[in-house]
Parts: C-alpha cells; structure tokens; sequence
C-alpha cells in the first residue's frame, strides 16, 4: 500500500534491468526457464518461491555471479557479463565485469562481511580499492553510512564482535558505499535471529523509497510494506508478477495458493 | 676410552672464538641468508603454484600440478645436483661468482638457494592453497560484487585471511630450511655445517665439532620458534580471536597448568 504512489509512474521511468529469454543449466538442471523480466528505476521487486525454485540463482545471475547459458541481462542499457559476437554469447573481460559490478549492490544471506577488517574499514574497502576515492573521503562516506544504518559506535568493531543484525546493517552499508544504481538481497534476514530481523527490515524500508531494489525474501510484511512488485518463483519460471495486496489477496495460480499458505501460517 | 676435546669444543662453540674462524663466520651468515631467501622464493613460487592449481585455465593448472609432482617426488639432494652440474655441464648457466658490492656469492651458493626455494615452492604450494581453500567462498564473491577483480580480492579480502592458516605451517617449513641448507655440504656453497666439516677435515675431531654444529642449528631453530610464537600469538590477538598456542604449549604440548 505504502508505495502506490510510485506505481503510476514506474512505466515510464528507466529500465534498469533488464532479463530476456534467460535460461541457465546446473549440470541437467534446468534452473531458469526463460526468464522475462524488466524492473524500473525506483522500484522495488520482491522475489518469493520454494527453495531450489531459482530465485537466489535469478538474482546471482543479475550481477553475473552466476553464468547463464543463453539469454540476455542488461542492467542500465548494458548486456552484464557477457558481450555478443555472430549471435553468440562471448563472457566480458573480468575488468568489464568487476566495473560493471561496481555499480551493483549486493546483500548475502550469511552477511559475508570482511573478518579481518573493522566495520568501517569494511565500508571503505570497495571505495578506496575499486573507485579509488581518497581514504578521508571514503571514510567521512562510510561513517556517513554507519549513522544511516544506525550503528555509528560499532565503527571500530570487528564483525565477530556485533551481531548478525548489525552485521548484516554493516552489510548493507557496504554495498551502499559503491554508490550502486540497483541493490540485489538475497534472503538478507534468513541467517538472522527471529529478535533481528526488524532492525534489518527498517534499514531496508528505509533504502526502498529511494534505491531500485530486488530482494528475496519470504518476510511479507516487507513485501506488503515495501515492495512495488512481488514475483513467484518455481521451477525456474516466473509464475506470478503482480502487486504484492494483488498476489496475497487473488493468487492466480493454484501452486502460489499453495506456496502462499505456507509461508503465511 | 675417547678423549673429549674440551678445548676444542669451547673454541669452535663460544661465538668470539668460533667466529674468528672465517669459515665458521661466513657459514653462519650464508646458512641464515639463504634459509630467509629460499624461503622467501618458496613463499611465492608456491603463491603462484598454489594459484595456478586452482586456476579454471588448463594449461596453468597442468604445469602448477607438473612442478608440485616433480619438485616433491624427487630427493632435494638430487635436485640440487642437478641444477648446479647439470646447469653447468650443458653451459645453460655456469654459476660464475656474483658479486653484490663486498659480498662475493659464488656459484654453488647460488644453486643451493635456487634447489632450495624452488622446491620448497612445491611444498608451499600445498600450504598456500590449503589456506585460500579454507577461506569461506562467499569472502570472494562479496569481494567481487563489490567490483573487485579477481587478483585485487586475492590481495586485499583473500589472502589476508588465508595467512592465519599459512603462517604457523610456514613457520614450520621455515625451521626445516634451516636444517636443510645443510645438503648444501655436497655442492661445496659454504654454509654452516660445511665450515665445520672443513675443519673437521683439517682436525679430525668429529665428535667435538658436530656437536657444536648441532648446538648452532639447536640455538638458531629455537630463536625461530620464539619468533614463530609470538607472531602468531599476533595474528590471533588482532581481532579478538582466542589466543593460538604459545611457544612453551607447542613446545610441551598441553596449556600450563591445563588440567
């Protein structure tokens, strides 16, 4: 509801990603199907699924972290991880890859933060190594960032020291310190103690009013807060795309009624 | 009944006396010079082994997995031997003397670091991979999805945190290269135990002189293991992390007092 709003417009604003005819093979394993997908600048995409249905391998192929085997991604106008060459797909150069990367936020599941590294320097990695931008500088941003996620007194902590909330808030500002045009969460609060998991959703909330967003979640109540858009995923094919109250008050297919009233227990 | 040479024994142990010695003097130095350079060769050798292992490019892999095969089934002895004739003999490198502003490395002092390093880069490689591989995979592709190339987040995310689980075997290796230097006797480069072999050569007091090569490489191994503790105790402290074992648990086995 919270995001209506936004909607009317979504059309008309940019792409910022862009998936067609994706499809991607573990192995035999037919894991993505064909995917479609266009998601607008601003907007804020909830993906939802069974486990092994490919929502997180979906995600993972968005910032080329997983390959796919034919398909196109284009994120801001440009083909991610692979160029084109007599209708073949040829993979990017790494350095083409890292750049474009750069430009995409990325929240794992188990927080990945850097162990030998002080929250604050985790925060100051990327910009100082990657985008070069002078260590005051970067670190005036990073601290700027600490207080956006509310954890200003941590700066000097090592991630063994906090917890996984805030690890994962730390998380978050790390990816928010490359400036990225699109951020990808996968399942960001399923590592997490259950009395964890909404300081995480408020950051999240927060950052959905401004930042184009595709998160894999099962937390609902997100969903309905926050999201533009919810996706179910199975069997690697895009089942349902539609508004969040739409999907949880009109499932249309027989297997989202079934997902939907196991997760909604 | 054998007569111990005391006299004998205190003049080639007691460093004023034994170090007059030239022989004994430049041993000294070249045994703890080249441990500290073969080392060093062997760290990174078996950096860039270790990468190539794992490298996804065939080729790489198959010469990294060739050079591991090679240089740890072979005897280091034999390696040694033939790096400085065979090298020699065939005129690909004939080890002439360098000289490095006062200080002379003659040829087989040079052979013996290179048979030195090049195979404790073998032994490295294995060492090094262990503690890249047990680096959780999601340090490199959180590395990566902040842009980071692949060589940028070895450097900076990877290797950092693989060097708690390098360092304490690679101090280990370290302490072995210290002894090993001593196969460097059977090409003549001048180290340590060769000078007391030269003199037991000229004196022929075995047992007097060998002991107290013994009690050199005993001092200088020991000296290491201090060193070894405390840098370790140093990466453990860093962050918070439970304290690895001190000189005296490793040395003893159990904590102090433990019960």
């Amino acid at each position: 509801m919270g995001k209506t709003k936004k909607v009317s417009k979504i059309e008309d604003a940019p792409v910022v990603v862009k998936a067609e005819k994706v499809n991607k093979f573990f192995g035999s394993l037919h894991v993505l199907k064909d995917i479609d997908l266009q998601v607008h600048k601003n907007e804020v995409v909830i993906i939802i699924g069974p486990s092994g249905s490919g929502k997180s391998t979906l995600l993972r192929c968005i910032n080329h972290l997983e390959k796919i085997n034919s398909g196109h991604i284009y994120v801001n106008g440009r083909m991610i991880g692979y160029y084109e060459r007599d209708g073949k797909l040829v993979e990017d150069s790494e350095r083409n890859i890292a750049q474009q990367r750069a430009e995409i936020g990325m929240v794992f599941q188990r927080f990945n933060l850097f162990p030998h590294l002080t929250a604050v320097e985790n925060i100051m990695e990327a910009p100082i190594n990657v985008r070069k931008t002078p260590r005051d500088q970067a670190e005036a941003d990073a601290k700027r960032l600490l207080a956006r996620v509310g954890l200003v007194d941590k700066q000097d902590k090592y991630p063994n020291q906090l917890s996984g909330g805030q690890q994962q808030r730390i998380a978050i500002a790390r990816a928010l310190a490359m400036k990225p045009s699109l951020m990808l969460f996968d399942e960001p609060t399923s590592a997490l103690d259950p009395e964890m998991i909404g300081e995480v959703l408020d950051v999240m909330k927060e950052l959905a009013k401004e930042m184009t967003m595709i998160v894999v979640s099962h937390e609902m109540g997100f969903a309905r807060a926050a999201a533009d858009r919810i996706l179910f995923v199975d069997e690697g094919s895009i089942i349902e795309d539609t508004t969040p109250d739409e999907l949880f008050n009109n499932p249309r297919e027989d297997r989202t009624k079934l997902f939907l009233s196991k997760i909604l227990t | 009944m054998y007569h111990f040479d005391w006299a004998l024994f205190w003049k080639y142990l007691w460093p004023i006396t034994a170090l007059q010695n030239p022989l004994v003097r430049n041993g000294l130095i070249a045994t703890i010079a080249v441990s500290v350079i073969a080392q060093v060769m062997g760290v990174v050798l078996g950096l860039f082994a270790a990468l190539g292992k794992m490298s996804k490019i065939g080729p790489l892999r198959w010469l990294a997995d060739a050079y591991v095969w090679f240089f740890r089934g072979t005897p280091l002895l034999v390696q040694m031997m033939l790096l400085f004739y065979g090298l020699g003999v065939t005129h690909i490198y004939d080890f002439p003397n360098l000289h490095l502003g006062p200080l002379t490395v003659i040829g087989a002092l040079q052979a013996g670091i290179l048979a030195l390093g090049i195979n404790e880069g073998a032994y490295m490689a294995e060492i090094v991979r262990a503690g890249i591989e047990a680096v959780d995979a999601g340090q490199m592709e959180a590395a990566k999805s902040l842009g980071m190339t692949f060589g940028l987040a070895m450097r900076r995310i990877v290797l950092p945190q693989a060097a708690k689980v390098i360092i304490p075997p690679l101090g280990n290796e370290f302490n072995n290269m210290m002894k090993t230097t001593t196969l460097m006797t059977v090409i003549s480069a001048g180290e340590l135990f060769y000078a007391y072999e030269q003199i037991n050569a000229l004196l022929f007091k075995p047992f007097e002189l060998f002991l107290d090569a013994s009690i050199y490489y005993l001092i200088m191994t020991t000296v290491w293991s201090f060193i070894q503790a405390r840098i370790e105790a140093g990466l453990g402290e860093r962050k918070g992390n439970e304290k690895l074992p001190g000189f005296f648990e490793r040395l003893v086995g159990t904590k102090f007092g433990a019960h």
